[in-house]
């Protein structure tokens, strides 16, 4: 069974302060540190599971600037066996449907099985990218996947709905799944052989590689454009609790307390 | 073609007499049992990395097995090698996989930013070296008294101690990364190598003559494993013996306390220095200085080292040895059970509310005891 897992690059907002850049069409980057979209992560992983049970490659595609290269190399550190960068000033600033038509012409001319993505990326969280992919790619798609279970051609997968509820949907492969993180844990990408995975070649695809007008993708292929990044107004409610960690965590427990939540 | 086992470690000079066993502090509380895994290493017979042997990441590296060997056999690097085997297949434990993801991408193994590296320093006057200037006396305070909260207290109590001796230390603000010594004891080689590269480049740039740490565990690798460094590292502990003997520090202010002292293991075992911190400690006037039964080589492990504070253990039975060794300092009658560690301050404080002892004894750091008497 042979795989090919959509993926990106994000930066790690997680402890920073996050600033936008001047023309707020984006955030400040400097400082931060990039990584592999955490759902994308754990889509990659599925991926090696299910090949290594059931035999086959998996393929990575991103579509991002060089610094992409890294995650790819991370990707085949763990055991990916090609990976494809979509490059070029043809697909920047691309909507997520843009970038879905781009992925979509990359992945046709692979041999697969499944198409698994993240169910949704950190920076930007539009969660459409796979739903669009799936579209151009005229293949069934399903979202928030956290169970797969392999049948003959098909797959059952669970899909994560609110209220702890589960749902069952039974597909016919090949289809497009959105990897919800948690299904599994990923596995860890030692420095040794992402070095080693360094010295593999990437498959370097631009727009014209992929005979797309080029039209079609990033901006001018874009039917929503970002105007502008904006923080968000500052509310009502919020309490800074001082002092030393002992002092706060007391006033929290406090407050928790007051409030009726224990 | 893989080298095996017993060539990589040596392995055929074991007579298997068993002292490594013997004398290793989680081998009677995990099921961790180092002759035997040595046995099946040489013999051919065992897993060959971590995952087929998960116990292997139950060791503390304290280096009891290898330091006891009769024949020179390493034990402990066999174990580390176990892990190396599973990390380069990527089977890390969560745990273990995000301390190392976190150590490559902002320089610590807490998953914290490197731009909050300095935040325990935020209302002290804490020189900070600007790129490219002289450091020759570079005080590294480490991840850990950077990040959690009790052990900052170190680096806090430290650069108090500096002020009142007049001492012309620097560090190196938020350019300062991981050491690497937890990096290399949970198998990732690699990540090491990285650390040591970029860490001595940023020595270098910065003209350091000596390193003092507020960790042993910093001077550890600083000392030993860091190639030809050619920069003297010191634990703080040897630094304040040194000021002491100089006549720059002076402790005025008495602390009437009764005092034990828990020997670090990359301070003691690891590098011999057993009486400097015991001669800190006994400079301090109106401390009454009781001392272990199992002190210096024959310390207990608090079993925070060699990567655990980032190790969930496997199949672990009965007390921890840190609470022993909370216990044993309450049944001596100390008031302080001291210890110069970050690692050991966190996992001795931890086993005080574990053990039901809170109330009776304290854990205190050297540099908080030196600092009480400023």
């Amino acid at each position: 069974m042979n795989i090919v897992v959509c993926l990106k690059q994000v930066p790690e907002t997680a402890e920073a302060e996050v600033k936008l850049a001047s023309d707020k069409k984006g955030i400040e980057m400097e400082g931060l540190p990039l990584q592999i979209n955490e759902a994308d992560n754990y889509a990659l992983e599925q991926a090696l599971l299910l090949t290594e049970e059931h035999d086959g490659d998996v393929t990575v595609v991103t579509l991002g600037p060089d610094s992409s290269d890294e995650v790819l190399r991370m990707s085949m550190a763990k055991g990916a066996a090609e990976a494809v960068r979509l490059a070029g000033p043809a697909f920047d600033r691309g909507d997520p449907v843009a970038i879905a038509r781009a992925l979509a012409a990359a992945v046709k001319d692979l041999e697969y099985d499944l198409v698994l993505t993240g169910c949704m990326s950190s920076d930007d969280g539009n969660t459409a990218v796979g739903m669009a992919l799936a579209e151009c790619l005229d293949l069934p798609h399903a979202t928030y996947v956290t169970q797969m279970e392999m049948g003959d051609g098909e797959v059952t997968v669970g899909r994560e709905l609110e209220g702890g509820l589960i749902e069952k949907l039974k597909m016919k492969m090949p289809c497009v799944l959105g990897i919800q993180t948690g299904i599994n844990e990923p596995r860890y990408a030692s420095i040794m052989g992402i070095a080693k995975a360094s010295k593999r070649e990437i498959a370097m695809k631009s727009a014209s590689d992929l005979g797309l007008d080029e039209g079609s993708v990033g901006e001018e292929g874009s039917r929503t454009k970002l105007e502008e990044l904006a923080y968000p107004p500052v509310g009502e409610g919020a309490e800074i609790l001082e002092g030393t960690p002992a002092e706060s965590s007391g006033k929290l427990a406090e407050v928790l307390r007051e409030k009726g939540f224990v | 073609m893989a080298v095996s086992l017993k060539e990589t470690y040596e392995l055929l000079g074991c007579i298997q007499c068993g002292r490594c066993t013997a004398g290793c502090p989680v081998g009677f509380r995990t099921y961790l049992n180092v002759r035997k895994v040595v046995y099946e290493g040489l013999t051919e017979t065992g897993p060959r990395d971590a995952k087929g042997r998960p116990e292997a990441w139950n060791c503390t590296t304290c280096s009891n097995c290898t330091d006891r060997c009769p024949k020179g056999v390493k034990p402990m690097e066999l174990l580390i090698g176990l892990r190396s085997a599973a990390i380069e297949k990527g089977k890390a434990m969560p745990t273990v996989r995000d301390a190392l993801e976190s150590t490559f991408k902002h320089g610590n193994p807490w998953g914290r930013g490197r731009d909050k590296r300095m935040e325990w320093a935020e209302d002290l006057d804490v020189p900070v070296a600007d790129e490219g200037e002289e450091a020759p006396l570079l005080y590294f305070y480490g991840c850990t008294p950077a990040y959690e909260t009790r052990a900052q207290d170190v680096a806090k109590s430290l650069v108090r101690v500096f002020a009142a001796a007049g001492v012309p230390y620097k560090t190196l603000g938020t350019a300062e990364s991981d050491c690497g010594n937890e990096i290399w004891r949970l198998g990732e080689q690699g990540l090491f190598e990285l650390l040591v590269e970029g860490n001595t480049e940023l020595f270098r740039s910065h003209g350091v003559e000596t390193i003092v740490t507020s960790s042993p565990h910093c001077m550890n690798t600083f000392k030993n494993e860091y190639g030809d460094l050619g920069i003297e590292a010191l634990h703080y502990s040897q630094f304040l013996k040194e000021l002491l003997d100089e006549g720059k520090l002076e402790l005025p202010t008495p602390v009437e306390k009764t005092v034990t002292y828990h020997d670090p293991c990359f301070l003691g075992k690891h590098n011999e220095i057993y009486d400097e911190p015991r001669d800190v400690l006994n400079a301090v006037p109106g401390v009454t200085f009781v001392e272990f039964d199992r002190s210096r080589e024959r310390a207990l492990c608090c079993e925070g080292g060699g990567g655990r504070m980032w190790v969930e253990a496997v199949e672990e039975r009965g007390e921890r040895i840190a609470e022993i060794r909370v216990n044993d300092a309450v049944a001596l009658g100390a008031d302080y059970l001291v210890t110069a560690c970050p690692f050991c301050l966190l996992t001795l404080e931890d086993a005080v509310k574990t053990s039901g002892n809170e109330g009776k004894i304290e854990v205190v750091d050297l540099s908080e005891l030196v600092a009480m008497a400023l």
